[in-house]
């Protein structure tokens, strides 16, 4: 849909990909767990038949069908590492993405209809699921979420721009239990891949039974909860409190809460700042099974460990002790210490795919507060000319153990909107020609120690920052430019400071350039921040630009003639229903920036890696890495099983 | 005497805390940016985005938006009823972090502190004695060890020795089975099988530094003239050096007393890290450099208190053991 993937799909999910089958298994009688089996006999729980939906989602494992029994151990990282959970348990939105992050498929959603001009959703929900306390799941928890937390102004002073199109929030209109349909001002054709990232699970987060009893529309007595609940000053925080919020720890702080997950929280095995170990534990009423009718997850629970050091989260790797991640251990420096330890671990290492574009990229300021160095940024013969004078060879093989290639912005070279000159163009080393264009940019004069001048007299230098704690990489690289540099006269001054000072100078437009990684590797059009100037702490080439375009016009600065097509073009892209349409609108976008070059990079970022224990089943070899996919929760964990 | 010289310290404590509170509150908000700064970076650094009405809802919802002296005063106003606010980086109440950890950290700092003592004490004792023996200079050369390597690091060699070596599980106070575990005489014991390594760790420079205190302390004593009648006297050896020099010399044991209680929050913390243990310094660390203002407030004024009351402790420890100290 947004993204095609068709290059590395050979290679890696070979005909094996999982597939969606839409036909119920109604021939076939559904098997549970032992576990649950036991539970059933004894009374405690409704038979699988009744835990299902009519029609389950029928999902085909990546290898094989898998048995049941045995836990995934995890190790999260330091305090606040909610995401890890997530990312594994999986983000139960009403689409996901397709393992190959190539499209949307239905998952809360059994299916959906689009009207004509892309403005309204129609989802059909699945009869018959359940949320994990056994309560059915309907289209009224959907217009939970829409009509009294979505429109409500002490939930949301402001609604999330993901559900807001021209100023207006989504409205819900239930059609019948399990259909529901979605309503937007105007059309928003990027709304079903929105929905399967990880911060759009909001109408499929809160079960209307049991969260209602903290909103005051249906409970009058709310506040004397309020009252009661330490720390709590209003409904809203005590809501979020006890049902938990799409990012943020206390999602997985409350066992009662009921969710959609494959595992649930178990008592005692909370997420909070005293925990040393998150556990879950299968979900009895989990809504998809495989191809032969065994309710999933396969594995009976999954075991966190809470670690506080990145350094302990390697140790605990080569130890054996993990037995599928990549999150805070997936540095390449990484890659020989888990290959040295495979045989003993037991342990396979893991191609994640980066959906990162680039390492680091450069961000000249095209805003620039002072006339004379924006005139200078501004000229693309400048630009040109300090990409040419970067050896980006050297800089790969000093700083990154030769680990990438020259390389730009934008999609990688695998990807389908892969544009040849946005990526590659002016990355070759060639100092010669470097000079020459500065010389007829207008910038030929040098003064005594053969640095370049402005046409005011002052010397042609660049200061920069970078967040040096966080990233001794880009404070490498400088180095090196800034050696490559002197040979076409230009100075580099570089520092290194703390990373609040980095953002609020970024954000105040004091920088001549900045540093920054750049993503849309494998995402373009879900992080298009560098091609765009669209978000106001990342598009450091045009902050101001930025603000123009949030504000409609009212703040800020008008952008550049190719800006504002492009923005023009990005609207037009988000409306767009046709996804074939919508990707072509992307590539003309692509090709503008490419023409303005307004950013250049490094080095394509490299693959990340990561560790699964060998007898680990169904976990494809090669993953993509990234939030918006977000890794590995579209590979189906629930599918994964331990091989006899 | 005591009882009054005892609340006339805690009187004082009133004032000295409320002024402890605004320079809390102040230096947390020192550096640049605020909570939601911070958030933003580390959300930014996975290349996860949160859009800008989000962002504006949770400045609003934590009352970042508003001036400093109002935030400061709604922290204080919400102290003074005993409620610490909400950590802003959990979205949980701040007492329920802080206490969730405070148990293991008492067990660990006092563990620490037994072994400080119960190893510095007889070492101090004997190479005092026995000065320039071999004895003397095995324990000086240990003692120069541990007090010149980083206790992180000790954590580090110790923990990779025992998962490459010995197949140890490391970090961590329990073992995965008893992580989650009802409190059990089973889960004591496994609670002392993982206790020993944090309390090495953390013990060894402290012990280093007490063993070479307690050795100067004695010496300075073992050569006054009381030592020698006593010993003219008769008495044995051993209850000579005991019972007088020793007694003398043991004033820096008990003012270590002082520091312990802060120690609890603070102390050790990258080792705390390192070593993966559910203390409350990381939270701590964390917490300020999340610029988390309730959480990282509270552990200040913590932080604070529990120093006030510990020189409280141990001022008065010293007045009944050496009746020299006088009160005033």
């Amino acid at each position: 849909m947004t993204v095609f993937w068709r290059g590395l799909r050979p290679l890696t999910f070979a005909g094996a990909a999982l597939g969606v089958m839409l036909s119920p298994l109604s021939a076939l009688a559904y098997q549970e767990a032992p576990a649950l089996a036991e539970r059933v006999a004894a009374g405690d729980l409704p038979p699988v038949e009744e835990r299902l939906p009519e029609s389950p989602e029928v999902v085909t494992p990546f290898e094989s069908v898998g048995t049941y029994g045995g836990k995934i151990r995890r190790v999260l990282g330091g305090s606040n590492d909610h995401n890890s959970i997530l990312r594994f348990i999986g983000n139960q939105g009403l689409t996901r993405w397709k393992p190959d992050f190539s499209e949307v498929i239905p998952n809360v959603a059994e299916s959906w209809e689009v009207n004509e001009e892309g403005s309204e959703f129609t989802f059909h929900l699945r009869a018959g699921m359940k949320w994990s306390d056994g309560e059915p799941f309907t289209a009224d928890d959907i217009l939970f979420f829409v009509n009294d937390l979505l429109h409500n102004e002490e939930f949301y002073p402001n609604p999330p721009a993901r559900f807001v199109v021209n100023g207006e929030a989504m409205t819900a209109e239930k059609v019948d239990d399990y259909t529901v349909i979605l309503k937007f001002a105007a059309p928003y054709g990027t709304f079903l891949t929105e929905l399967a990232t990880p911060l759009a699970q909001e109408p499929v987060l809160w079960a209307k039974h049991y969260c209602e009893q903290f909103h005051p529309t249906y409970n009058a007595d709310v506040q004397s909860m309020v009252d009661e609940t330490e720390a709590v000053e209003d409904w809203p925080a005590l809501f979020r409190l006890k049902c938990g919020e799409v990012e943020a720890p206390n999602r997985w702080a409350n066992a009662e809460r009921p969710t959609l997950d494959p595992w649930v929280v178990v008592e005692g095995g909370e997420y909070n700042a005293g925990a040393t170990q998150v556990v879950m534990e299968r979900n009895p009423y989990f809504w998809q099974v495989d191809t032969d009718g065994n309710q999933l997850p396969y594995i009976d629970a999954v075991e966190q460990n809470v670690a506080q050091d990145n350094e302990t989260l390697v140790l605990e790797a080569i130890a054996g002790n993990i037995d599928m991640q990549r999150r805070r251990i997936s540095g390449l420096a990484n890659k020989p210490v888990f290959a040295e330890n495979a045989e003993k671990a037991g342990i396979n290492i893991l191609d994640m795919v980066n959906s990162n574009s680039n390492t680091m990229a450069i961000h000249f300021n095209h805003t620039h507060k002072d006339p004379v160095m924006r005139e200078m940024i501004r000229n693309k013969l400048v630009r040109e000319a300090l990409s040419l004078a970067i050896d980006r060879e050297e800089i790969i093989d000093i700083v990154y153990q030769g680990q990438g290639i020259p390389w730009q912005i934008g999609p990688r070279p695998d990807h389908g909107l892969y544009n040849e000159q946005l990526g590659t163009q002016f990355t070759d080393y060639d100092p010669d020609r470097a000079n020459e264009l500065l010389d007829e940019a207008g910038y030929a004069e040098r003064d005594g120690d053969g640095y370049r001048l402005l046409p005011d007299g002052r010397r042609f230098t660049f200061n920069v920052q970078y967040t040096g704690i966080e990233q001794p990489d880009w404070g490498d690289s400088l180095e090196i430019i800034s050696e490559q540099w002197e040979e076409i006269g230009v100075e580099l001054n570089i520092s290194s400071v703390e990373r609040s000072i980095y953002y609020s100078r970024g954000e105040a437009n004091e920088h001549d350039f900045m540093v920054w990684g750049a993503p849309g590797g494998l995402d373009p059009t879900l992080s298009p921040r560098d091609v765009l100037a669209v978000h106001p702490q990342a598009s450091w080439f045009a902050i101001p630009w930025t603000r123009w375009y949030l504000s409609g016009g009212a703040d800020g600065e008008e952008p550049s003639e190719s800006m504002k097509k492009r923005l023009e073009l990005y609207d037009a892209f988000k409306k767009e229903a046709d996804q074939d349409k919508a990707l072509d609108i992307f590539r003309e976008i692509h090709q503008m920036a490419a023409d303005e070059m307004e950013i250049i990079g490094i080095s394509l970022a490299p693959n990340l890696v990561g560790v699964v224990k060998k007898d680990l089943g169904n976990v494809p070899p090669s993953i993509p890495a990234s939030w918006m996919y977000p890794d590995p929760a579209p590979t189906l964990p629930a599918t994964y099983y331990w091989k006899k | 005497m005591l009882l009054r010289y005892i609340l006339k310290r805690i009187f004082w404590m009133i004032p000295f805390l409320f002024a402890v509170s605004i320079v809390a509150f102040l230096l947390i908000q020192a550096p640049p940016g605020d909570y939601l700064t911070t958030y933003i970076a580390k959300l930014g650094e996975s290349n996860e985005v949160l859009d800008q009405a989000s962002i504006e809802n949770l400045r609003e919802r934590f009352g970042l938006d508003k001036p400093l002296y109002v935030q400061y005063f709604r922290w204080v106003g919400n102290l003074l009823q005993g409620d610490f606010g909400m950590s802003f980086e959990w979205r949980q109440p701040v007492s329920d972090l802080i206490w969730g950890r405070m148990a293991l950290t008492v067990t660990l700092s006092f563990a620490t502190l037994l072994f400080t003592w119960a190893v510095a004490f007889p070492i101090g004792v004997y190479s005092a004695v026995r000065k320039y023996s071999i004895g003397d200079y095995v324990a000086t050369t240990l003692g120069f060890i541990g007090l010149a390597t980083p206790n992180f690091l000790l954590a580090l060699i110790l923990m990779y020795i025992g998962v490459v070596h010995f197949g140890a599980d490391v970090g961590g106070l329990f073992s995965n089975e008893y992580k989650n575990a009802p409190w059990s005489w089973a889960k004591v014991w496994d609670l002392i099988q993982h206790l020993w390594l944090p309390v090495i760790v953390l013990g060894t420079s402290a012990t280093a530094s007490l063993i070479r205190i307690m050795r100067a302390n004695l010496l300075d004593e073992l050569h006054r003239p009381y030592v020698d009648t006593a010993r003219a006297k008769g008495l044995s050896e051993f209850w000579l050096i005991m019972k007088y020099p020793v007694r003398v010399a043991l004033n820096p044991f008990i003012s270590t007393i002082g520091w312990v209680l802060p120690n609890l929050v603070s102390g050790a913390v990258v080792t705390a890290i390192v070593l993966s243990l559910p203390t409350a310094g990381p939270l701590m660390l964390q917490a300020l450099l999340a610029q988390d203002m309730y959480l990282a407030g509270a552990f200040v004024l913590l932080l604070s208190s529990l120093t006030v009351v510990g020189m409280l402790i141990s001022d008065i420890l010293l007045v009944l053991l050496d009746p020299r100290v006088k009160y005033d």
